[in-house]
C-alpha cells in the first residue's frame, strides 16, 4: 500500500502508470472470474477434499486487516490520542476498502455468485443457525457502519463521531470473532475446531491491522515529506510486540490443547507434513519469531527500519497463518473407519496454485488498490500540511 | 411418518462398486476423467472405501460402502446459510440446487465426506431417464438434475423413487428401494423404515451386531453397518 503515495506526491506519470497497472490487473482478475464462472471451478486448485481456496484465505486475511485498521483508527476519535490524527482517516478509509475487498472475495469464491443475494435475506431465506448467515449480518453491518462513521468524520460532526466510533470498534471486534467462529465451530475438522479460534482471529486481526497501519504511516510520512515524529511510531511498535506475543500465546495454547488430546493426527500432520513450511516458516517464523526478535532486540527496536521490517514480516506471516488454517485444516483425510484408508479417500489432499486463481487473487488486491488510489485522489485523507501540493501534482 | 434408513451388511458386501455405478446411472451423475478422479473432483454420491489394518501376512481389508448417512443431527443442515440443505419430515437430507449458492461450507462440515462440488459444466449425454426439469414456478428439488456447475451435490436416498412409490401405494423397502439397494448383487443393502418394528431393517438391527460410522461426532446417522 506504500506505492500510491509515491505517484501522488511525486510525478503524476508514476501515478498514471500505477493506476494503469492496477486497472490492467483488475481486468485480468475480472476475466479470470468470468472464466471460472462460465467454465466452472475446476480452473481453481480446489477439489472435493480442499473445498476452500485462495479467495477464502484472502477474504479472512482482508477482514482481519480491516478490523484491525478500524480499531486503530479509533485511537484518535474514541481514545483521544491526538497524535494519531494524521493517520486516522487513512486507516478508516483503508478499513472500508479492505472489507469491500473481502466481500468481493467471498462472492467470487461462491459457486453461484449470482445467488449471493441469498446470503443477505436474513431470517427470510437464511438459516440463521449457520455461522455464515450470522456473519452476513456482521459484514454487512460493518460495511454500513464504516461508511457512516467515515462520512461523519469527513463532515466533522465530532459528537456523533465518538459514539459511532465506539459502535464501530465493538462491531469490528465482533466481525472478526464471528469469522473465527466460522472455522472454530466446525467439529468435523480437528484443526479448525477450537473455542479459542474467535479470540485467535481477533488477535491476528489486531496484529495484522497494526502492522499494515505502521507500514502505511511510514510510507505516508515518507512520501508527503512531512517529518515523521518518531514518538508516533514507537508506541505503535511496542503495542505490536505485545499483540504478537498475545497472539503467539493463544496459538500455542490452541496447538498444545490439540496435541494433548488423543485426536492429534491431523495436527501432527500440520506440524510435520507437507504444509509444515507454512506453519513453521510463515506463521511461526515470520509472524511471531522474527517480529518478536526485531521489536525486542535493543539494536533494532528503536530504529525505523527494524520496525518496518517487523511489520512487513507480520503482514506476510499472518497471510501464512490464514493459509495454514484454511488449506491444511481440510486437507488431512477424515478417519471414516479405523485403519488405513486406501486410495484417494485416505490420501492427504494437495492444493495446487493455478494461474486463474492467482490472477483472481491479484485482481482482488488490485481492485482494492484502485479504490484506495481513487480515495487518495478524491477524498481528503492525507495530512493537511501537504494536501494542496498533492492534489495539484497528482492532477 | 416413516423414518427411512439403510443397513449395509459388510459380511455380504464384496466391494464390487455396483452401488456406485447404479447411483451414477440413476441420478445422472457424470463420470469423471481419471485426472478428475485423481484430483478428487469427480462427483460421487456413493463411494466404497477400502480400509486395511494389520501387517503382512496378517492383513485385513474392510470394504465400506458410504452413501450419505442422512444424519438425524446433520452438521450440513446446521451450517448451510441458504437453506439449500434441509431435512425432510421423513428424515432424508435434501439438497436443493436452486437454492445452493456454492459456498461449500457443508463440505467442510460433513464428517463423512459425502458431498461433492460440481466443478464443471457437464456435457449433455444420453440418459435413460431424460426427465426435464420442472417449470420455474414449481418449487423444490427435482430428481434428475440438468446440471449446472457451482453447486454442491449429494445422495438423496433416491427420494424420487420413494415419493413415486408412496403415491402408487407400493411397499417401500420391498417393492421400491433406492437404486444402490436394487442393484447390489449380493443383497448387502437393505432399505426400510426404522420406526416400523416389522420392517426387515428393524429385524436385522435387533438380531445382529451393528455399528455406525464416526459415532464420536454424535450425528445419529441412519446408515447402519452389520459386522463382518
Amino acid at each position: 500500500m506504500s506505492s500510491p503515495f509515491t505517484s501522488i506526491k511525486g510525478r503524476s506519470k508514476g501515478f498514471r502508470i500505477l493506476t494503469a497497472i492496477l486497472i490492467g490487473l483488475t481486468l485480468a482478475g475480472f476475466v479470470s472470474f468470468i472464466v471460472s464462472y462460465t467454465w466452472g471451478h475446476y480452473v481453481f486448485g480446489t477439489s472435493n477434499s480442499v473445498p476452500w481456496g485462495m479467495p477464502i484465505v484472502i477474504t479472512i486475511y482482508l477482514i482481519g486487516l480491516s478490523a484491525g485498521s478500524l480499531i486503530l483508527s479509533s485511537l484518535t476519535y474514541v481514545f483521544k490520542r491526538e497524535e494519531y490524527r494524521p493517520i486516522s482517516r487513512v486507516a478508516l478509509f483503508l478499513a472500508i476498502v479492505l472489507i469491500f475487498g473481502a466481500m468481493v472475495g467471498i462472492a467470487l469464491d461462491l459457486g453461484r455468485p449470482e445467488k449471493s443475494w441469498r446470503l443477505f435475506m436474513f431470517f427470510v431465506l437464511n438459516n440463521m443457525r449457520s455461522m455464515f448467515a450470522i456473519n452476513g449480518i456482521l459484514y454487512g453491518g460493518y460495511f454500513l457502519i464504516g461508511i457512516v462513521y467515515f462520512g461523519a468524520i469527513l463532515a466533522e460532526k465530532y459528537k456523533f463521531i465518538k459514539r459511532m466510533g465506539i459502535v464501530a470498534v465493538l462491531w469490528a471486534a465482533l466481525v472478526h470473532m464471528g469469522t473465527g467462529a466460522i472455522f472454530g465451530f466446525i467439529d468435523a475438522r480437528p484443526i479448525y475446531f477450537s473455542p479459542i479460534k474467535p479470540f485467535e482471529f481477533l488477535a491476528a486481526a489486531m496484529v495484522s491491522g497494526l502492522a499494515l497501519l505502521i507500514i502505511v504511516v511510514v510510507a505516508l510520512f515518507k512520501f508527503t515529506k512531512i517529518e515523521l515524529n518518531k514518538s508516533l511510531i514507537f508506541p505503535l511498535s511496542r503495542l505490536l510486540l505485545v499483540l504478537v506475543m498475545i497472539l503467539s500465546m493463544i496459538v500455542l495454547i490452541d496447538k498444545l490443547t490439540h496435541l494433548y488430546s488423543l485426536d492429534r493426527a491431523s495436527l501432527l500432520w500440520l506440524l510435520t507434513g507437507h504444509y509444515a513450511w507454512v506453519f513453521w516458516g510463515l506463521q511461526v517464523g515470520l509472524a511471531y519469531f522474527l517480529p518478536i526478535l526485531l521489536l525486542s532486540h535493543p539494536r533494532s527496536k528503536n530504529t525505523l527500519r527494524g520496525v518496518v521490517i517487523a511489520s512487513f514480516s507480520v503482514g506476510i506471516g499472518i497471510f501464512g497463518e490464514r493459509f495454514g488454517l484454511v488449506i491444511p485444516g481440510v486437507a488431512y483425510p477424515m478417519p471414516f473407519y479405523p485403519g488405513k484408508i486406501e486410495g484417494i479417500w485416505g490420501a492427504e489432499a494437495s492444493f495446487p496454485l493455478t494461474p486463474i486463481e492467482t490472477l483472481l487473487s491479484l485482481g482482488i488486491f488490485s481492485l482494492m488498490g484502485l479504490f484506495f488510489l481513487l480515495g487518495l485522489k478524491y477524498l481528503e485523507l492525507i495530512p493537511i500540511e501537504n494536501q494542496e501540493g498533492q492534489r495539484t501534482e497528482s492532477g | 411418518m416413516p423414518r427411512w434408513g439403510m443397513v449395509i451388511d459388510l459380511d455380504k458386501c464384496t466391494g464390487c462398486q455396483s452401488c456406485t455405478i447404479a447411483c451414477k446411472v440413476e441420478n445422472n451423475i457424470p463420470h469423471g476423467s481419471p485426472q478428475e478422479q485423481r484430483l478428487r473432483r469427480e462427483i460421487y454420491w456413493n463411494k466404497v472405501i477400502a480400509v486395511t489394518s494389520g501387517r503382512f501376512p496378517s492383513v485385513k481389508t474392510e470394504l465400506i460402502p458410504m452413501p450419505c448417512m442422512h444424519c438425524e443431527e446433520a452438521p450440513c443442515v446446521t451450517v448451510c446459510p441458504a437453506k439449500a440443505t434441509y431435512r425432510r419430515e421423513d428424515g432424508i437430507i435434501m439438497q436443493d440446487f436452486r437454492r445452493c449458492i456454492g459456498c461449500k461450507y457443508c463440505m467442510v462440515a460433513c464428517p463423512y465426506g459425502a458431498r461433492s462440488f460440481n466443478y464443471r459444466e457437464q456435457e449433455a449425454k444420453e440418459y435413460h431417464r431424460p426427465d426435464p426439469p420442472p417449470e420455474r414456478r414449481v418449487w423444490g428439488p427435482w430428481p434428475f438434475p440438468t446440471r449446472t456447475h457451482g453447486v454442491v451435490e449429494k445422495c438423496t436416498f433416491c427420494f424420487h423413487r420413494i415419493d413415486q412409490g408412496l403415491k402408487e401405494g407400493k411397499r417401500i423397502g420391498q417393492e421400491v428401494v433406492p437404486a444402490c439397494v436394487e442393484e447390489c448383487p449380493s443383497r448387502a443393502r437393505i432399505f426400510g423404515d426404522l420406526d416400523d418394528p416389522h420392517s426387515e431393517i428393524s429385524r436385522l438391527l435387533s438380531s445382529r451386531g451393528w455399528f455406525r460410522l464416526r459415532e464420536e461426532m454424535n450425528t445419529k446417522c441412519k446408515v447402519y453397518y452389520l459386522h463382518r
